[in-house]
């Protein structure tokens, strides 16, 4: 376990701020070791789930046995949720430039990358802009689709990391969803 | 802020399933504001396209829990609404095209296991699966994949909330609690003889919905669970501190082992024991957070080797929560707990067997268990010793024990008891003391009960006092009470009942009388009059059965008739008695109507007319002209078959006589020599004493409009004193005069406010002549004798004074239109509509007005109406009154 994680989970809840800077960087590095770990292990065509990856890096980052409070645990989440973001999106900018698309078997170890098809590169890039957009337009909605999306939480388990009821993500996942696909479109107000 | 509203009218509009409302919305939201609805409509069309980017996961291996497009098709089902999210996957509402079109629920199932190795399971399985068939089960219909190659599994749609919800929403009683769950473990025992074992039985899968007010179990997942259950165990071990997967609560022994030892029905009688304990403690056997919190390991242990603490026992752990708990089961904390030790505690833990060779053997066996344990026998989770033998025996006959303590009660306050009952007290009391002797856990409640007992019959007696000063508020409280306070006691039933008669509230009265009748409550009493009737009116048709089959009884043991009222009743529901019962009654009632009339021949109702103005009902000073009424032998001495103790000779009820009206002159000598005057005269005086609400159904006739100052002031023979202070009376009535015949309290009709005493022996006697009339036609029309029944409903009908006479017209018509007079038929029920609205404003008189007839009247009429309506037009009547006015007003005064 790794006891650096949790400290500043204990950190985080006691109020200290600047703690949650560092705790970025962790899980992202975390999750990047074990995605290629996985890459390593797996048949070649065997692609891995985002959420499986952030569970297994909560599992290893900050363990079962001494729960921390959901606080903390939505901290560690949120964390998760941008690392996951950038990883796939730097993989999927990668692979755009390095036009690698018909060798999709084929995983570059050295690049610890997480495997995905080359049209969901295009997919995920533009996704990727309008949920900036999303940030720039709506903070908190921005936050919770990447919650759900990149770390594959339910719509009660967001519910609950985030202190609203479960209807309220529904509905505000509905609306994020549908905003974002016209924003994807270009078929935006004006 | 467009941005805003934009918002507000999307999420608004997406919860618009026509697309015609949801167009509608949208105009009326955005106005004329161009730029507002094409943004709305760009964001609508981006929510119904299909394949978003945000529906899959951001690799390629498609991601659970991100909900399916709705609209779009899964094999022939079209997603329709995502209603559950769970550990398994998804469930929606489908809508199924073909072959039928109906509404199911659709399950796509997380991937992580093969999606192969879960159908070959299922199909495995499937044949057993479709053998199932169960109302209390949910049916698997189809199972399939989906495009992305996730299986799915298509069931019966049941909209419902788990078992354990349910019963705390709705404050089920242990008892109702535990005649749910009896249907729980029928529908799992089905199961089991069709070899399908659940494996995952937990409150979630166990749905009550309510069917017409019944709460009904449905077990869903069956033959589900175990095609997706292999892998649900890896992946508890993953994520279990999100619960995302099945809780490991319900989980038996052998299932936390995980050491691939085969899984059989016992497990589901573990898991059902864990739910019986829940819905009996409100908490699982083991605490969720202790399970959740701990490591695999140490669950797997906990559930393998710790034996949890009995129902009764866990209970005084609860500390803050017991208070909530023993609410949402209507009890105090502590009966509560005396409710469960014992018996249920037995039942549960043998269940809860870690050895699955002691727990019962099938569901069946926990079923009959919990029955026997429910009627008081001995069960079989008990080791049967001696001593609980016996209190069980003694606790069985607890109502018998307690009535002991209430008849020795009623003796020493003197409100009368028969030798009988003496004899009974003492044959009781000798089995009371030998359960005091040895059980004392049975005494403490015979001692209970009968303070309980206590307190509800003063409890009535309070509310009848309120009710007759008119503080029905003040009533109802009582009366809840007492229902309350003794839930198995009849009289507080019955009262109530009488009470919500009163107030014309006839479902609420004909509930109360049901549940009277389901505590072997006789039906001797005038409160139960208009009983039957009121059964047919409010759908009640198995009770007012049993009140006829109680009367059949009483006739074919050739008693003597004590209460009209309610034999008139009975013969106005249709197939009600027996045929052998209306032969018999129409031939009691017309020897009597005819010995009346032969000796009467100037009886204005035995030619069917009198002179206008003359109605004996009307006129008090018909006296002046002729009593033809009075001291008459209306009716023979002789009990109608001749068996009972004679009947005493009365006098026409005294509601003849108004205190305002001059005395009647003196009695003519009559040809009859009368046998004993005392008792006439007395009975005379005392007839309202006899003949409570008989005097509001037969003789009301000072009512009248046209009569206004002869009303009767006292119509329920509430005010004694008007009879009895006539003057040349002598004042002296039966109540006084013969004491021992003071009723119980309870057998008094609620309206009369002074306690009086019950109508002894209302024989026809002391009917009306035309009210005899109308029953003997009743009876012969029941009978089949169509000609006499018009003879003696047409008679009945001639006599004009009657305020209840619109009774006659529909039974007549019913026997014109037997004799095939179509024409007389058609009048008659034409006259019987004509009724309508001035019965309903009659009725919703009813409060105000004391002076109208009793309530059974109306029920009987609207029962013949409606009958007739049937027989002769072929349907139900279309224009039976509304009285949700009535209702209404009846209802404000009493909340």
């Amino acid at each position: 376990m790794n006891s650096e994680v949790t400290q500043i989970l204990s950190a985080i809840d006691n109020g200290d701020r600047q703690a949650a800077g560092q705790l970025l960087p962790l899980v992202y590095d975390e999750l990047r070791r074990l995605a290629s770990q996985k890459m390593t292990r797996e048949p070649a065509g065997h692609t891995i789930q985002p959420t499986a990856l952030v569970h297994e890096a909560f599992l290893r980052l900050v363990g079962s046995e001494d729960l921390p409070s959901w606080d903390s645990r939505g901290h560690f989440f949120a964390a998760a949720a941008e690392s996951m973001r950038r990883i796939l999106i730097e993989a999927a900018r990668r692979r755009k430039t390095e036009k690698r698309g018909g060798d999709r078997q084929r995983i570059d170890l050295s690049s610890n990358d997480v495997v995905a098809h080359p049209e969901d590169s295009e997919t995920l890039l533009a996704l990727d802009d309008a949920l900036q957009k999303l940030d720039a337009a709506d903070h908190d909605l921005a936050r919770l689709v990447e919650l759900r999306y990149f770390t594959g939480l339910t719509i009660d388990q967001t519910a609950e990391l985030l202190g609203i009821s479960p209807r309220t993500v529904k509905r505000n996942w509905t609306y994020a969803r549908a905003w974002l696909r016209r924003e994807m479109e270009g078929d935006g107000p004006a | 802020m467009p941005h805003l509203s934009e918002r507000t009218i999307f999420v608004e509009a997406i919860e618009f399933d026509d697309p015609q409302e949801r167009q509608a919305f949208i105009d009326r939201a955005c106005g004329d504001d161009a730029k507002l609805r094409a943004s709305v409509d760009a964001l609508l069309r981006a929510h119904d396209a299909p394949e978003n980017a945000l529906d899959k996961p951001p690799v390629d291996v498609p991601l659970t829990n991100l909900p399916q497009a709705l609209g779009s098709m899964i094999g022939p089902y079209r997603l329709m609404e995502q209603i559950g999210e769970g550990g398994f996957g998804l469930v929606y509402v489908a809508q199924q095209e073909s072959p039928v079109r109906r509404k199911v629920a659709l399950k796509i199932v997380k991937p992580g296991t093969g999606t192969k190795e879960v159908l070959a399971r299922f199909e495995a399985e499937r044949q057993a699966v479709a053998m199932m068939d169960h109302p209390n089960i949910a049916k698997v219909f189809d199972a399939g994949v989906t495009d992305d190659g996730r299986p799915y599994f298509v069931m019966e749609l049941v909209r419902g909330i788990p078992i354990t919800e349910f019963a705390d929403a709705h404050k089920l009683s242990i008892h109702e609690r535990l005649t749910l769950f009896i249907s729980v473990c029928k529908a799992v025992h089905h199961a089991h003889q069709k070899g399908v074992i659940h494996r995952d039985i937990k409150p979630s899968n166990v749905m009550v919905t309510l069917h017409d007010d019944r709460p009904v179990v449905k077990v869903i997942d069956f033959g589900v669970s175990k095609a997706i259950g292999q892998s649900l165990t890896d992946k508890t071990i993953y994520t279990r501190f999100f619960s995302m997967i099945g809780t490991p609560l319900y989980m038996s022994p052998e299932q936390a082992e995980m050491s691939g030892l085969d899984i059989d029905t016992r497990s589901d009688i573990y898991s059902l024991g864990v739910m019986l304990y829940e819905l009996l403690v409100g908490e699982t056997p083991f605490d969720r957070e202790r399970l959740d919190s701990a490591g695999l390991d140490e669950m797997r242990r906990i559930i393998r080797e710790e034996d949890p603490p009995r129902p009764s026992q866990r209970l005084t752990t609860l500390n803050a929560r017991m208070t909530t708990v023993s609410m949402a089961r209507r009890l105090d904390p502590k009966r509560l707990t005396t409710r469960l030790r014992g018996d249920l505690d037995w039942i549960v833990m043998k269940a809860l067997e870690k050895d699955r060779n002691r727990r019962y053997e099938s569901a069946a066996e926990m079923a009959s268990d919990i029955a026997r344990h429910l009627s008081e026998q001995p069960i079989q989770a008990r080791p049967p010793t001696w001593t609980y033998q016996l209190r069980k025996f003694t606790r069985r006959h607890r109502v018998v024990i307690a009535t002991v303590s209430l008849v020795a009660l009623a003796m020493i306050i003197g409100t009368g008891a028969s030798i009988w009952q003496m004899r009974v007290a003492y044959h009781e009391r000798d089995l009371k003391e030998i359960a005091l002797r040895e059980a004392n856990e049975a005494k403490r409640d015979v001692e209970q009960f009968a303070a309980i007992v206590t307190t509800a019959n003063s409890l009535v007696a309070s509310a009848q006092t309120h009710a007759g000063a008119g503080r029905w508020k003040a009533a109802r409280q009582d009366f809840d009470q007492a229902v309350q306070q003794q839930p198995n006691y009849d009289l507080p039933w019955v009262s109530r009942a009488q009470f919500y008669t009163q107030l014309n509230l006839w479902d609420e009265a004909a509930d109360d009388f049901v549940t009277a009748i389901s505590l072997g409550s006789t039906s001797d009493t005038p409160q139960w009059w208009g009983a039957a009737c009121l059964f047919e009116l409010t759908g009640h048709q198995y009770a007012a059965r049993e009140l006829c089959r109680q009367l059949d009884q009483h006739i074919a043991n050739q008693q003597p008739i004590d209460h009209w009222e309610f034999v008139r009743n009975c013969l106005s529901c249709k197939d009600g008695i027996s045929d052998a019962s209306f032969q018999e009654l129409a031939r009691w009632t017309q020897a009597e109507v005819d010995q009346s009339d032969a000796s009467r021949p100037a009886a204005p109702s035995s030619n069917g007319r009198q002179p206008p103005g003359r109605s004996p009902w009307l006129d008090g000073a018909l006296w002046d002209n002729g009593p033809q009424w009075e001291g008459e032998p209306q009716w023979d001495n002789r009990p109608p078959r001749g068996n009972g103790p004679p009947h005493e000779r009365r006098a026409p009820p005294s509601i003849f006589f108004d205190s305002k009206q001059p005395p009647p002159p003196p009695r003519p000598n009559h040809p009859r020599v009368d046998r004993r005057p005392e008792t006439r005269e007395s009975s005379q005086s005392g007839s309202p004493n006899h003949l409570p609400p008989n005097r509001g159904s037969s003789s009301q006739g000072n009512t009248s409009p046209e009569n206004p100052n002869q009303r009767n002031p006292d119509p329920w023979g509430v005010n004694e004193t008007a009879p009895i202070a006539r003057p040349g009376e002598r004042p002296r009535g039966d109540a006084i005069s013969r004491p021992w015949e003071t009723p119980r309290p309870w057998e008094q009709p609620l309206r009369s406010s002074p306690p009086r005493p019950s109508p002894d022996r209302a024989s026809p006697h002391d009917l009306p002549p035309n009210v005899r009339q109308y029953i003997t036609g009743v009876a012969y029309l029941r009978a089949g004798r169509y000609e006499k029944a018009i003879e003696y409903l047409q008679q009945s009908h001639a006599d004009q004074g009657w305020p209840a006479r619109w009774l006659i017209d529909a039974p007549l018509a019913m026997a014109y239109d037997h004799m095939g007079l179509a024409d007389d038929a058609a009048k008659a029920l034409a006259d019987s509509r004509n009724s309508l609205t001035e019965v309903a404003e009659t009725l919703a008189l009813q409060e105000t007005e004391t002076t109208i007839p009793p309530w059974f009247d109306f029920v009987e009429y609207f029962v013949f109406y409606q009958e007739a309506c049937e027989q002769i037009e072929g349907a139900p009547p279309r224009d039976l009154p509304s009285f949700a006015e009535v209702r209404e007003a009846a209802l404000m005064r009493l909340w």
